[in-house]
């Protein structure tokens, strides 16, 4: 369902150039759990925002359905990362002055939907990952694999086809960090949801269907 | 959307106090200023209420040496005469010093009604004044060569008075002054101090034998092609007859000029200072906004992220400032109306109503204009760097 073709990207500051990533090609089909590893700085972030179309490639072409997506309007963007896509940033990326559930809540602001609806919704996602009793803490009130939790709410909430998950694990300790792998595995086994990874923890990678090795912004692989 | 607005703001309500308190007192201030220009504005609207063209007015000293009455009024007769048999002369009146677009005042209380009136401009004129400045009749008539006869003076008052006077009903006939005056006539309010100014109570009497001694104004209607050369001309004329006499001949449409002018300077000194203020409170809102929204690019970039558009982004970001206003405005209009409730400084309502509306659109556009360009590169904002930044 996801197909990048000859992906580069390079990073233009006043002094240097950097390419993060060199030419990579990708297929990720529908219903896969994907992971991706790789030492820090080789790229595994760029190609997560890549494929969640919230950066843009240098050279290469990404499809999404088999369509192409250089072409789309900033409301159709908007409409597909909003309808299709889940994000788990690697930092969270909460917003600090709402509480947990309005946070959570976000991602349905941006389409058609009810009060009700939205605050069902939340709390149901909020409940999959452990967080029911936390529903009005604000995210400073937290503890980092607390809102690495809210963070999974949030990006489950608007039932996305495709999740895509920066280090969902990384701030957790292993009993955490399993619980949450298990959400992962579970909304990819019975909802079928399609997953791309970044993680540093083989035991991790090894429960995903595929596994792609970067270094130096290539797949090695 | 709305409601996920106010929970925004409400929950950063620390931070947002700065800018509610800057939108608030620029607020108070446009307030201030525009009450002043809607003042100014509805007397400029109405009617002046005599036609001033071409009226010059000679100021002289007394130049005889007797109180006596009769023949103090057969020499002045002889002057308006001689004055009005000059070729460019229409019409010539005997006033009180108190003409209209001068500073000199003349003012007394009017009992009538059961009333006592204070601060009623007293106007001592001559039958002839109607003739010369046209005060608009309302009712009644004005004076005639017969009036010494009556037994009440007779007098005019002008509608503001016998508004305050009598209510609705007409003054027409009414005695006053405990039985010793009579009202003739009504006239219309004339804006004496100006077009900006508002017209006083008054009243117009009639110059008698009594008042001749203090009566040192002329007014002397001419034909609108009368020059320099005229001028000099009728101030020897004058001269002639007064020889120890200080003679000054000044025009109505030059008073009028200047008292304008001076009533203008403290506006125009206080729009001057507003605009300086408002400048500066644009600047300190943009900058305000400008700040927030560079240390809100981590939410912005989250937002894009999850499907928000650019344009929401940047409406999201006006809307909240026009909240922010909105409540600014609330506080503000609780204080502004004070003043029409406890009838501060003694104006009409309506002035502080429009000025009011006046004010609140104002601070909305300002708001407006100052958000919509942070808005607009708050929306121009890279979902990837805003988020990579963070
Ligand atoms: N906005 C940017 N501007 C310039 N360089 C960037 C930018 N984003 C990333 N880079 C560079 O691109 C390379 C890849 O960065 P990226 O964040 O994808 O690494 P990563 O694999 O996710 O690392 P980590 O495991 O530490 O998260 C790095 O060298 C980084 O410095
Ligand atoms: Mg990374």
């Amino acid at each position: 369902m996801i197909r990048l073709q000859n992906i580069e990207k390079v990073y233009r500051t006043d002094t240097v150039e950097t390419l993060a990533l060199n030419s990579i090609s990708l297929d990720i089909a529908k219903g896969e759990f994907l992971s991706i590893m790789g030492p820090s700085g080789c790229g595994k972030s760029t190609l997560l925002n890549i494929i969640g179309l919230l950066d843009i490639p240098t050279k290469g072409e990404i499809k999404i359905d088999e369509q192409k997506t250089d072409s789309l309007s900033d409301k159709q963007l908007a409409n597909f990362r909003n309808k299709k896509l889940g994000f788990i940033f690697q930092s969270y990326h909460l917003i600090n002055d709402l509480k947990v559930l309005d946070n959570v809540e976000l991602p349905l602001l941006y389409r058609e939907s009810s009060a009700k609806e939205r605050k069902d919704l939340a709390s149901e996602a909020l409940g999959k990952v452990g967080l029911s009793n936390r529903v009005k803490h604000f995210p400073t009130q937290l503890s980092g694999g607390q809102k690495q939790r809210v963070a999974i709410a949030r990006a489950i909430v608007g039932r996305p086809e495709i999740i895509l998950a920066d280090e969902p694990t990384g701030n957790l300790d292993s009993t955490m960090g399993n619980e949450v792998m298990d959400i992962l595995l579970n909304l990819n086994k019975s909802d079928g949801t399609t997953i791309v990874m970044v993680t540093h923890d083989e035991n991790m990678a090894k429960k995903t269907h595929r596994l792609v090795r970067l270094f130096d912004g290539s797949q090695v692989q | 959307m709305f409601k996920h607005l106010l929970t925004l703001i409400w929950n950063k309500k620390k931070q947002n106090l700065l800018m509610i308190a800057e939108v608030l007192i620029s607020f108070l201030v446009i307030f201030a200023l525009s009450t002043l220009i809607v003042f100014y504005y509805l007397n400029y609207r109405k009617p002046l209420g005599l036609e001033y063209e071409n009226v010059w007015v000679v100021s002289y000293s007394n130049p005889l040496k007797t109180e006596n009455g009769d023949s103090l009024k057969l020499f002045y007769k002889d002057l308006l005469n001689t004055v009005e048999a000059l070729p460019q002369v229409k019409k010539t009146g005997f006033c009180s010093n108190n003409i209209p677009f001068y500073q000199n005042t003349w003012s007394g209380s009017l009992k009538g009604n059961g009333k006592e009136i204070n601060n009623v401009d007293n106007y001592w004129v001559d039958e002839n004044y109607q003739d010369v400045l046209h005060v608009k009749l309302i009712s009644g008539r004005w004076f005639t060569k017969d009036d010494v006869l009556a037994k009440q003076k007779p007098i005019l008052i002008n509608q503001k008075l016998e508004k305050e006077l009598f209510g609705k009903q007409s003054a027409l006939g009414k005695l006053v002054d405990e039985g010793n005056r009579k009202i003739i006539g009504v006239v219309e309010d004339v804006k004496a101090k100006g077009d900006y100014s508002t017209p006083k109570v008054s009243m117009y009497m009639k110059v008698d034998t009594g008042s001749w001694h203090f009566i040192q104004r002329l007014l002397v209607k001419v034909s609108p092609n009368a020059d320099a050369a005229f001028e000099g001309r009728l101030y020897k004329t004058i001269a002639g007859m007064m020889k120890n006499s200080n003679l000054e001949i000044e025009h109505l449409v030059d008073k009028r000029k200047s008292i304008n002018y001076f009533s203008l300077v403290p506006m125009i000194v206080s729009l001057i200072v507003a605009v300086f203020l408002i400048i500066n409170v644009a600047l300190g809102l943009f900058g305000v906004l400008w700040y927030n929204i560079n240390k809100r690019r981590g939410e912005i970039g989250l937002r894009r992220a999850i499907g928000a558009t650019g344009k929401s982004v940047s409406s999201q970001l006006v809307s909240e400032s026009m909240i922010l206003a909105t409540l600014s405005l609330v506080i503000g209009t609780f204080f502004a109306i004070q003043f029409p409730l406890l009838d501060v400084f003694d104006l009409p309502k309506e002035v502080y109503l429009i000025a009011l509306v006046l004010s609140i659109l104002f601070i909305y556009l300002l708001v407006f204009i100052c958000s919509l360009y942070p808005g607009k590169q708050a929306a121009a904002i890279y979902p990837a760097v805003a988020l990579h930044e963070e």
